[in-house]
């Protein structure tokens, strides 16, 4: 059976911080790339605040967060201090065709919904700076919404997991295959475990080894500690092999997925990313890693060319098991988009063709990805052909 | 000697000289642009492998030679360029065409082979390769110059070489 396109979702934004124009069609995988501070960050924190406007309100009034009917300051607390600026007079937005009054939306008072999109930020780390995640209250009002709002999550999914559990690896938590690969390759040796110090919970990797001791989140490699909260993140969306998505969640928002990564490491969250579009989930990537563009075009190649889905997971050096299979064969019926947020233009353009030989070299280049093993290549292909060795 | 004389003098390629792209087949012309949209850089072009099939029937013949005058440079610069598709299947022939063309370049080409020069390989249709790929690299070592299916000779070269009494001009102007 063929999987539905998803609901067309189309966001337009004009003069919006960085973003002169931006025009969004969301797939069921949407990967934003570009340089630093294009605003690929604030577009996806402004799509969660359209789609979630009401639980939005709703967990700063319960954390005591007053902003006293103040538009400007709402967008100070949400986006972050100093942020209100990012709303310019001649900002326009629409979504799915519709123009929106954002201030609007936010003061208006609506019946409360779940929270539709989950967010793992690229500052997840700081969720777990103390070795367990803080309350939403701990965080000042300067800190972004997405921040606060993942390691409240974090807090409360602790609660699932006992006094002295473990979280990695453990049964029924992610399918077999994935707990096997990311003990391979982001904990060898090391289970991940909530261990009491002084009366103080913490996370610590504790060894395989009877003899081995147990290493607190400082001295972690900065892979794992990356990593450690982007599991948690995955665990809050994968609810259970019976359960594919978290009631009323339908959007997973994963920026910067490979921080502090090895490519092998990378390979493995990629094809997680695979397991939520799989579960039914609109994933949203930042990225500014080739590989995962290498990914998605392996993905929408060999899609085009109706190769097996065991090649698919070929391509991640994984054993077509049966619920490998089923889970390439379902990516291989999803839609996936690709934009490059253009610095010097300020606007997003479409590469999802991911087409190599594009004249367009925002496309061709991958939003400058490859730009630099193109030079590199272009140099040394010059030195080479005029070289007298 | 330019370009130009450099071909006349060379042998079997006396008289293959055309201006501009003129010696790209119709074809192949899409795939290669000046980014100068004026044509006066062009120093003209050759069709090696229609000029050479008489006496090299069987050999993996190059397809063409464009000169051109970069406007960082004081010598006129030759790219020799190979349309032919872009996928893992062709490397092996593109790289015997290669092979065949740094042997004809150590013979009868030796006075275009005085030249600066790129060799490019601009694949004709859809392509197999991302930029960062391996096989992109390999070429590369071979140093061949793998691109978009539209390759843009560039107004400055990429490193610039002018002799002194250019670069004073230059200068002086600026």
């Amino acid at each position: 059976m063929l999987f539905p396109p998803p609901r067309p979702h189309r966001l337009k934004v004009e003069n919006f911080g960085p973003i002169k124009s931006a025009d969004v069609s969301f797939g069921n995988l949407t990967v934003f790339v570009g340089p630093q501070a294009t605003g690929k960050s604030i577009l996806l924190q402004l799509q969660k605040l359209l789609v979630d406007t009401p639980s939005i309100k709703k967990e700063f009034a319960r954390a005591g967060v007053d902003w006293s009917g103040d538009y400007h300051g709402f967008l100070d607390v949400y986006f972050g201090e100093g942020m209100r600026s990012l709303l310019k007079p001649d900002t326009r937005i629409t979504l799915n065709g519709s123009p929106v009054d954002l201030e609007r939306q936010i003061r208006e008072k609506r019946p409360h919904r779940q929270e539709s999109m989950f967010f793992i930020p690229a500052q997840r780390v700081l969720a777990l700076r103390d070795g367990w995640p803080s309350a939403f209250n701990y965080y000042d009002a300067s800190v972004p919404f997405t921040l606060r709002e993942f390691s409240e999550h974090l807090r409360l999914l602790m609660s699932d997991f006992g006094t002295e559990g473990t979280l990695f690896p453990v049964p029924r938590r992610l399918k077999a295959e994935f707990r096997d690969l990311l003990q391979d390759h982001i904990f060898p040796g090391f289970d991940l475990k909530i261990d009491t110090q002084r009366a103080q919970k913490r996370l610590v990797l504790a060894s395989q080894d009877k003899d081995g001791g147990s290493l607190p989140v400082a001295v972690w490699s900065a892979g794992q500690r990356e990593f450690v909260p982007l599991l948690l993140g995955l665990y809050w969306l994968m609810v259970s092999s019976k359960t594919p998505r978290r009631k009323g969640v339908n959007w997973a928002v994963i920026e910067e997925l490979e921080m502090g990564l090895h490519p092998r490491a990378i390979a493995v969250v990629m094809l997680m990313m695979f397991e939520l579009m799989a579960r039914g989930y609109r994933v949203c990537l930042s990225t500014h890693s080739p590989q995962v563009l290498d990914a998605v075009w392996a993905l929408q190649r060999l899609k085009n060319h109706g190769a097996p889905a065991s090649e698919l997971l070929q391509v991640f050096a994984v054993e077509p098991t049966a619920p490998m299979l089923e889970l390439a064969e379902k990516v291989m019926q999803r839609n996936i988009k690709v934009y490059y947020f253009d610095r010097e233009a300020g606007k997003t353009k479409d590469i999802s063709a991911l087409d190599p030989s594009a004249e367009e070299a925002g496309e061709s280049g991958w939003g400058g990805l490859a730009e630099f093993s193109g030079r590199a290549n272009e140099a040394v292909a010059r030195a080479v052909a005029n070289s007298n060795q | 000697m330019g370009f130009k004389e450099v071909v006349a003098a060379t042998p079997k390629l006396a008289g293959q000289w055309q201006a501009g792209l003129g010696a790209l087949r119709p074809q192949d012309k899409s795939h290669v642009t000046p980014e100068d949209t004026s044509t006066a850089r062009l120093r003209g072009s050759v069709d090696i492998d229609s000029a050479l099939t008489a006496s090299d029937p069987n050999g993996n013949r190059w397809d063409f030679a464009i000169g051109y005058q970069h406007a960082n440079r004081s010598d006129e610069y030759i790219y020799w360029v190979e349309t032919h598709t872009g996928s893992d299947s062709q490397i092996s022939l593109v790289l015997r065409k290669l092979a065949w063309l740094k042997t004809w370049l150590k013979g009868d080409g030796k006075k275009l082979a005085k030249f600066d020069k790129s060799f490019v390989w601009v694949p004709s249709g859809a392509t197999s390769f991302t930029k960062g790929a391996t096989q992109v690299r390999m070429l590369a070592d071979q140093g061949l110059l793998y691109t978009g299916s539209v390759f843009k000779i560039p107004i400055n070269h990429a490193t610039a070489k002018l002799d002194n009494a250019t670069h004073n001009r230059s200068r002086r102007r600026h």
